[in-house]
């Protein structure tokens, strides 16, 4: 890059420039420029959040086809209200109805361009001058981008891995002072693939009630629970505290790249009204980017038509994966497997560095496993917890025994020996 | 309550977001849509919107719906893209718009977005640092002003001028412009003008701006929607100039404003944005930022070699008929007077005489009751910066002879019949015919689907 001129009067923006420094992608590209070329291995990546491109984890032929026939109907071509088109805002909350006390409004559901957008708004609405939000550790750095973005101040609670990932209430309510708007909570769990039981979730809400901030309910992997515990959507704990959900087809349905998710909105008790951020929800969407409307045309179908075998399939496929995992990394000595993984997609391990020779930290062990196995897992310095790993289990079975049998090799060479 | 003392709850509004998003054109026609008389049968007439894809005539070429179709079921874009967009669609845009310059785009030139709308959110966030300022058109779009407000970006405003085919004042720019002025926006073909703007021009808006030191945002969403005497001229031609950002889309070439497919795109052949530190700000943003859906980014390849001149000649061919009926029937109402006539976009701004009007006071008030007495939406000039004017939409006056082949199954290959429509202040008459597709406001729709009505003329 040359020198700026002073010719010129614009410049790029350092803020924004450090604001997105530190996503996964960044990470994992770090990782990936040290694999082998001269390998003939496949590479197995298991350090991303995208079964897609695997055949086990195609999407449902309904969804394919509410798309097409989206798309020839003619019917979705042209701009849609900044909310949502209403008979998709409907099926929403149709969907999300059929596990609520009561029958959601289609109002109170807003369309976004994936959870991603939806993040955005959020962060985006709830930012002001000297307040905090309070973020899980380990947790999406997507959140951590946004608030400092957004000059909105970060704090970290911990999430307790001898607990299954509990949130740490205790330090919860250390860390909020009257300026803590919000916290966001992620259910079923990224990083840690935790289902949190209603009994915790109420435990929060109340928590939250007491301190005076909303939720944030993360719920990305919504449904994709194949544990013992059943997956418990925060918006039943609407009239405790008011709740923000956030929701996508990328996950349950296996198409990230759609860029269709929502925000439910739970306040029965108009809390949310009466402090104008409904208000403010709106008119940012308003004047934000919209999602693509043929998506948007098809949801209804999608979320209708959908059967349970294809939901189950996928469940089966999650749990068969994990079960694996769980069988091989235990034999690992130098891997550390707190929690078994309940939902999502990852599952997280720790180094016990002291048993590894000449590798120093998490980031050096999966740039070495790149170059000598052709094996991506995610540094856990990614999502905040240094010297653990994050490791997708959402991958062709075939691919997902070889990487952690590669894993295995990998740390049997680098173990000491006395 | 139900621990016994009302609780201190920590959050609330800012209202900077609710001022930023008050003046947009949605917000304006929202509240013309509140006068229309619900028992006025008639169908509303919406001149205001600038979206042509609900009517029949103005339907996309199969073979875009072809190219999203082939992408959905390979299952190919079923994941998530990269940041900037998937390389296959940058590399087919670059060459697409390469064909229109004097050198050769790159696809790291091309950056993806959703609709041309995301597109003008990364450059005026880029922008925005603390004390700079921007200098946009008047009249103009007024995204550009909320969305500015929004990054605490100051706007400065330059005029258009109506007797010279809308031209920039360049002089006015001069005198805006000091050192912490980052850049200009050029809308070509214009909106809300209707205007295109000369090779000429366009020249000296570079060199004012390389004089600046400046770089100008040409937005070029309807691009190639030309149909006067002058061709569209990209301004990327003079990039070795200044430094030229062009944002445009798929939306209103192909009539797909709903599949929010759009590109920013820096034509610099001396680096200077690289130097500026503009490009990495530009990726920075979209890292933090959501993605066009990667099934339309996989399609445009396909859709961008496919797509036949049989195809454009026609839209634009509808646009010239529609425009030049407008300019026609204008010139015979007396009170408005169009000073250009329209060559490009969709949009044409005419000027009310006010003092040849009884009891209406101003373009608000012209809008609203014409809504409510003759359920035809035209849009007040102060929206887009000019009071008094109107603009209005061209899209829909299409001549009563013009007919069309419609494949809907309701209809059976049917054809609809064209209407013409005249302002209010001197004769309206529809023609029986048959009314397709719906456009939604909000949580409305104001078009029925086959619905038949009859003649009804009066002077």
């Amino acid at each position: 890059m040359g020198e700026k001129s002073t010719l010129w009067n614009f410049e790029g923006d350092e803020h924004l420039n450090k604001a997105s420094a530190c996503t996964i992608r960044s990470f994992l590209t770090t990782v990936k420029e040290n694999l082998n070329q001269n390998d003939d291995r496949p590479v197995i990546p298991l350090g991303h959040g995208d079964p897609s491109g695997f055949p086990s984890f195609r999407t449902a032929q309904v969804a394919e086809d509410a798309v097409v026939d989206a798309v020839r109907s003619a019917k979705f071509n042209s701009y849609s209200s900044s909310l949502g088109i209403l008979d998709a805002r409907r099926a929403i909350a149709e969907y999300l109805s059929d596990d609520h006390p009561y029958d959601i409004s289609p109002k109170d559901v807003f369309v976004t361009v994936g959870a991603r957008q939806a993040i955005d708004v959020l962060i985006t609405v709830l930012a002001r001058p000297g307040a905090n939000i309070l973020l899980p550790r380990p947790g999406y750095p997507l959140y951590e981008a946004r608030a400092v973005f957004s000059h909105l101040e970060i704090r970290h609670f911990d999430l307790l891995p001898e607990k299954a990932w509990e949130v740490d209430l205790n330090g919860l309510e250390a860390l909020a002072d009257d300026k803590t708007v919000a916290m966001v909570l992620i259910n079923p769990g990224n990083p840690c693939g935790n289902v949190y039981t209603h009994e915790h979730l109420q435990k929060i809400a109340e928590t939250a009630k007491k301190l005076g901030f909303l939720i944030i309910s993360d719920e990305a992997y919504g449904y994709l629970a194949f544990g013992s515990n059943p997956f418990v959507p925060m918006a039943r704990f609407g009239s405790i505290v008011p709740v923000f959900t956030i929701g996508s087809l990328s996950k349950r349905w296996m198409v990230p790249g759609w860029r269709l998710g929502w925000i439910l909105m739970s306040d029965p008790n108009g809390i949310l009204q009466k402090h104008k951020i409904t208000e403010c929800v709106k008119s940012y969407i308003d004047i934000s980017s919209d999602p693509s409307t043929i998506t948007q045309g098809a949801l209804p179908q999608i979320l209708k038509r959908t059967t349970k075998s294809f939901h189950s399939k996928t469940l089966n496929l999650l749990r068969e994966a994990a079960d694996t995992c769980h069988a091989i990394l235990k034999e690992i000595p130098c891997i550390t497997y707190p929690s078994r993984p309940q939902g999502s997609m990852f599952l997280m391990v720790k180094l016990n560095l002291p048993l590894l020779k000449d590798i120093n930290d998490d980031i050096e062990f999966c740039i070495k496993l790149a170059r000598e196995e052709s094996v991506i897992v995610l540094p856990g310095a990614a999502v905040g917890l240094k010297n653990w790993l994050r490791i997708t289990f959402a991958v062709e079975l075939s691919y997902l025994e070889d990487g952690l049998e590669r894993i295995k090799a990998f740390t049997l060479r680098h173990t000491k020996t006395e | 309550m139900e621990n016994g003392g009302p609780i201190r709850w920590r959050f609330g509004g800012n209202d900077e977001l609710t001022k930023a998003s008050a003046i947009t054109i949605r917000g304006v026609l929202n509240t013309l849509m509140e006068n229309l008389k619900p028992e006025d049968s008639r169908p509303v007439i919406p001149l205001g919107h600038g979206d042509p894809s609900a009517f029949p005539c103005f339907r996309t070429t199969p073979l875009a719906v072809d190219a999203v179709c082939d992408a959905v079921r390979s299952a190919k874009y079923n994941g998530y893209g990269s940041t900037v967009g998937i390389l296959p669609a940058r590399s087919a845009i670059a060459e697409y718009l390469s064909k229109d310059l004097p050198y050769k785009l790159s696809p790291d030139d091309v950056y993806l977005t959703i609709g041309c709308t995301q597109a003008l959110e990364v450059i005026l966030q880029v922008l925005a640092r603390p004390n700079a300022n921007i200098l946009l058109p008047r009249p103009g779009f007024p995204y550009y002003e909320s969305r500015a407000g929004f990054c605490h970006l100051e706007v400065r405003h330059f005029g258009l001028i109506p007797e010279r085919g809308w031209e920039v004042d360049l002089d006015a720019v001069e005198a805006l412009a000091d050192k912490n002025t980052a850049a200009m926006v050029v809308i070509n073909p214009g909106n809300p003008c209707g205007n295109v703007f000369s090779y000429e021009h366009l020249k000296k808006v570079a060199e004012t701006a390389r004089k600046l030191g400046i770089l100008v945002i040409s937005d070029e969403v309807y691009d190639h929607l030309t149909f006067g005497s002058k061709p569209f001229v990209p301004m990327g031609i003079f990039g070795s100039i200044a430094p030229i950002i062009t944002v445009g889309s798929i939306s209103k070439r192909w009539i797909v404003p709903g599949w929010r497919l759009g590109w920013l795109i820096t034509n610099d052949p001396n680096g200077i944005l690289k130097n500026q530190g503009i490009v990495d700000s530009i990726v920075g943003f979209l890292n933090i930022s959501s993605d066009p859906a990667t099934f339309v980014q996989g399609a445009i390849p396909q859709i961008l070699k496919n797509t036949t001149n049989e195809f454009f000649t026609k839209i634009v061919n509808t646009l010239k008929e529609a425009a030049d009926l407008c300019y026609d029937r204008i010139k015979d109402i007396h009170c408005i007077t169009c000073p250009s006539k329209p060559e490009g976009s969709m949009f044409v701004m005419v000027k009310l005489n006010l003092s040849l009007l009884e009891g209406i006071k101003d373009d608000v008030d012209f809008c609203c009751k014409l809504a409510e007495e003759e359920s035809v939406i035209v849009l007040p000039g102060v929206a887009v910066g000019l009071k008094n004017w109107l603009r209005t939409y061209k899209r829909h006056l299409i001549r009563s002879s013009l007919w069309l082949s419609i494949g809907m199954p309701l209809l059976d290959n049917s054809k609809l019949l064209g209407w013409a429509l005249e302002n209010a202040a001197l004769n309206v008459c529809y023609f029986a015919g048959q009314v397709f597709g719906t456009i939604e406001f909000g949580d409305s729709q104001i078009f029925g689907v086959g619905a038949d009505f009859s003649v009804d003329k009066h002077q």
